[in-house]
């Protein structure tokens, strides 16, 4: 049960702390959004609830503290600047981080409390002194810290760690008077002192008035004190000064203003000589609805309250009370008057009712003396009890199931391994038919292989709705880091998510997040301008930049679209001169367009000065090699001045690979469809040689011919003279080459598994996949092959 | 999770928060209750008007409709006049206490509530026979 609830309460956290973090960023553009106000607490409010069922005081404290700064800003009396929206979502980051650590280890690291602490403590250092908080007696074998004790640090550092101690952190004040003689025993005060661990502030003050600066100066006496404030424990204080001990002294911090009335709890704590019969459940239940009913006389409360106590008593096989009960209530609604209940509930309260004795209970004095003894019989009960309702069957409150994503790829796989195995029917009705000659058993596996072969394609469509996955996933981190971005290089950046619910396979969706987040700071740091220039150039101080997302037939297309200063085709152009590589004279020849494509070569970087955030080494060639890696594209448009725009272009699945199946000497391979221009025959007298290569014309294209056979061993089978050589025209990373093969066999969807154990070194093939006679075919990777 | 025996008794929980009615939902289908759930004050009134509930758990704050006013709607249905209602709020605040008392509520407790607490209450305000 508990790692149930565990599990759903860091799910459940996980969704509130990006409510929270995504309605503050809302807040810090419109501080008046009252809606976004409302879900922001809410959301931490929930979780505060929540977080109550389990063990994690400091998980608790740390979001009460940013629960109560929130209520503050709801109310008006805090305005939520950028700063607290930093505290704020710090606090939130370190929640986060207690999650995780919930969901891995079940349980907060050691430091949590403390970590907690500063977190709450900046949180509450915003409140203002006049809220009450929680104040917890770090070490209450220790009295307290004197307020004199405290009075020599700086204002602003004494109120910081107050706030500190405020939010429950452990803090001691040590007071460190050395001997007056010490300097002639070697002691070192000040070495002392700042042995004390974890040393917050230290003051050093004169013990006694130093006198006449001349007169009665003696410097071989010392005359200091010093008092510092520590978040060690006090073992660790002790262990530190050891020596020095017997002029120590230890006190707990307590925060003086935070000392308010605490407030009682609504439930009343049990008084220690509870009434047996009752127990703490019923004597809380009782002794509120003697609250209840203290409003005045109302007929529905008093009818409520009466069906209550009513079942009160049959709970506890009062039977005899409970006859009693409803004849004080009946009493009660005739005459309007709250008297004979009350008496009554006073009188249960107060018991002590012989709780030991069987249902038949005696007369206990319970009834009220005044209750008049004639409404026993002719009164009709008011109260009637409900009738026992069918036994509930619970239902299930939502129609949506959270899985583990685990579960998801094992089915994945398990279908995987299915439609391959389904591919062994056709060849198994072969078989039967030639080698037992049964033609009738070949044609009833065949039917069974239709009915089959349409279910798991639906099985497997279904399944890939399943991993389907919003881009909203990857999107919505990016309010937070555009903002912190934007602030740290002062500029000021609008972000709009459009598309957010475009959905594609969750591979795809969860290996968009890096080159996004690569090409948003390229953006941010690069494209887009301070606002000063941007005032001068005549745009608005505040930057745009959009994320765009939607499903162009089976792709999904990202855009990422800022109105910056846009990319200079003749600074591409020389930087890539300057480090060599391309000529003068080639760059010239470039297009402006073809000049901006050069910043996917490896290596490229014009950012004069290399920033923290773009970084150095990782460029838009990393970008574009995850990116084809995916199966998906890359372009950028570049409007100088005006902004650009880069564009991902992705395919919606790539649980399904397709192929195209060619014999190579003799054994079949794979080839990734992707990669595949077109196929052709060729003459051989069309070959040409330039060198020692081969290479054939395509449209005015001289393209270079791989003998495949050569490469990957076989023998090659004899040419059709007829028909020619078999060629296969790939585009591999930007070139185009024919590979000279044996023949084309046909394309086919395959779930490609990674090669894995001694093979995984194998340099060369993508994966492998199973062909429906059991056979493994290999799928070439060919960029590793050229 | 053993479930000993059902007891005939239907509890509705209300709250925003998805662990705490979970947590509700295994401690009270434990000692043998029927549980349903609503998540927000909307929803819970709705459910608490068609269904036939012997116990209404409410959080006080909830999105769409607190539990103040759902209480409070609750109430206005004869129905309902005599249904025992738990407000349990985050809260430890008398004037909380009393603004649920004021909307009908029969109780307030405070969260996270104790299992043992939440069980022996639940059955009083239902009348389960408890075992002796």
């Amino acid at each position: 049960m508990k790692t149930v609830l565990l599990e759903r309460f860091v799910q459940e956290a996980r969704e509130l702390l990006q409510t929270a973090a995504s309605g503050l960023l809302t807040l810090e553009r419109e501080p008046g959004d009252a809606t976004a106000i409302n879900e922001v607490f809410r959301a931490v409010h929930t979780l505060k609830g929540s977080s109550g069922l389990f063990d994690t005081p400091p998980l608790t404290r740390l979001v009460h503290a940013g629960e109560d700064v929130l209520q503050q800003v709801r109310t008006g009396a805090m305005t939520l600047d950028s700063n607290v929206v930093d505290l704020l979502l710090d606090g939130l980051d370190q929640v986060g981080a207690f999650i995780d650590q919930l969901d891995r280890d079940g349980t907060l690291a050691g430091d949590a409390d403390r970590i907690a602490a500063q977190h709450a403590g900046a949180l509450r250092a915003r409140l203002g002194g006049a809220e009450t908080a929680v104040v917890v007696i770090a070490d209450t074998t220790l009295p307290v810290a004197p307020p004199e004790w405290l009075a020599g640090f700086p204002a602003a550092e004494r109120d910081a760690l107050l706030a500190r101690a405020r939010a429950g952190e452990a803090l001691l004040a040590v007071r460190y008077t050395p001997d007056e003689g010490c300097f002639y025993t070697g002691t070192d005060p000040l070495a002392a002192i700042r042995d004390v661990p974890d040393l917050l502030a230290v003051t050093v003050a004169a013990r006694e008035p130093w006198g006449d600066p001349v007169a009665d100066f003696d410097p071989y006496r010392c005359n200091l004190v010093f008092t510092a404030l520590t978040a060690a424990s006090r073992d660790a204080v002790e262990q530190a000064m050891t020596y020095e001990l017997d002029a120590v002294e230890l006190r707990t911090l307590v925060a003086v203003d935070a000392i308010a009335a605490p407030t009682p709890a609504p439930d009343v704590a049990p008084e220690p000589e509870s009434s047996a019969l009752l127990g703490e459940a019923g004597r809380h239940i009782v002794r509120t609805q003697l609250r209840v009913i203290a409003g005045g006389y109302d007929a529905i409360r008093l009818r409520s309250t009466g069906t209550l106590i009513g079942n009160l008593l049959r709970s506890l096989r009062q039977d005899a009370l409970r006859e009693r009960w409803e004849i004080a209530l009946a009493e009660a609604i005739a005459a309007e008057d709250l008297a004979p209940v009350a008496a009554f509930l006073a009188a249960l309260e107060e018991g002590p009712a012989p709780a030991a004795e069987a249902p038949p209970a005696p007369a206990v004095p319970l009834l009220p003396a005044e209750l008049p003894a004639s409404a026993t019989a002719d009164t009709p009960s008011a109260a009637t009890l409900p009738a026992a309702a069918p036994p509930g069957e619970p239902r299930p409150a939502s129609k949506t199931l959270k899985v583990d994503q685990g579960k998801i790829d094992l089915l994945m796989n398990l279908i995987g391994e299915l439609v391959v195995q389904k591919n062994a029917l056709p060849f198994l009705a072969r078989r039967a038919e030639e080698i037992h000659g049964s033609r009738e058993m070949g044609r009833e596996i065949k039917e069974q292989f239709a009915t089959l072969d349409r279910l798991t394609q639906e099985m497997q469509g279904a399944i890939m709705q399943i991993r389907m996955l919003p881009v909203a996933e990857v999107f919505d981190r990016f309010p937070r880091l555009v903002r912190d971005i934007a602030r740290r290089l002062d500029k000021q950046v609008d972000l709009v998510l459009k598309g957010t619910d475009t959905a594609a396979d969750k591979t795809i969706v969860e290996a968009l997040g890096d080159p996004l987040l690569h090409i948003v700071r390229n953006s941010l740091d690069h494209g887009i301008e301070e606002p000063a220039t941007r005032v001068a150039a005549g745009k608005p101080p505040v930057a745009t930049l959009r994320l765009r997302a939607w499903q162009d037939n089976d792709c999904v297309v990202i855009e990422i679209a800022d109105d910056g200063r846009g990319i200079d085709p003749a600074r591409i152009r020389g930087v890539a001169v300057d480090k060599g590589m391309v000529t003068r004279e080639q760059a010239d020849a470039l297009s402006d367009q073809e000049a901006i494509n050069l910043i996917y070569r490896p290596g490229f970087s014009t950012a004069a000065e290399v920033s923290d955030l773009s970084g150095r080494g990782v460029g838009m060639d990393v970008v574009l090699s995850t990116v084809q890696r995916l199966g998906g594209r890359v372009s950028v448009t570049s409007q100088l001045g005006q902004g650009t725009v880069t564009r991902l272009s992705l395919p919606l699945s790539m649980a399904v690979t397709r192929i195209m199946v060619v014999d190579i000497g003799g054994s079949l391979y794979g080839i990734p469809i992707d990669h595949v221009v077109q196929t052709t025959r060729l003459d051989p007298g069309v070959i040409k040689r330039i060198k020692h290569r081969e290479v054939f014309v395509l449209r005015d294209e001289v393209v270079p011919l791989i003998r495949m056979t050569a490469l990957l061993g076989g023998r090659p089978s004899a040419v059709d003279a007829g028909r020619g050589e078999a060629v296969l025209v790939c585009r591999v990373e930007g070139r185009t080459v024919g590979l000279v093969i044996d023949d084309f066999r046909e394309g086919m969807d395959v779930i490609l598994k990674p090669m894995t154990g001694l093979l995984a070194e194998v340099s060369g093939y993508c994966g492998t996949t199973l062909l429906g006679d059991g056979r493994v075919l290999l799928v070439l990777d060919l960029k590793e092959l050229f | 999770m053993t479930k000993p025996h059902v007891n005939g008794k239907r509890v509705l929980v209300v709250d925003d928060g998805m662990t705490t009615r979970l947590y509700y939902r295994d401690v009270l289908e434990t000692a043998g209750f029927g549980v349903e759930e609503a998540v927000n004050g909307v929803e819970g009134l709705e459910r608490a008007l068609m269904g036939d509930f012997d116990l209404l758990i409410v959080d006080v704050n909830m999105p769409k409709m607190d539990g103040y006013e759902m209480i409070a709607q609750v109430r206005v249905d004869p129905a309902l006049h005599e249904i025992p209602i738990i407000t349990i709020s985050t809260e430890a605040g008398e004037r909380d206490a009393d603004r649920a008392y004021a909307a009908g509520a029969n109780l307030y407790m405070v969260k996270p509530a104790d299992p043992a607490l939440l069980t022996e209450t639940a059955q009083m305000l239902t009348g389960v026979e408890m075992a002796r």
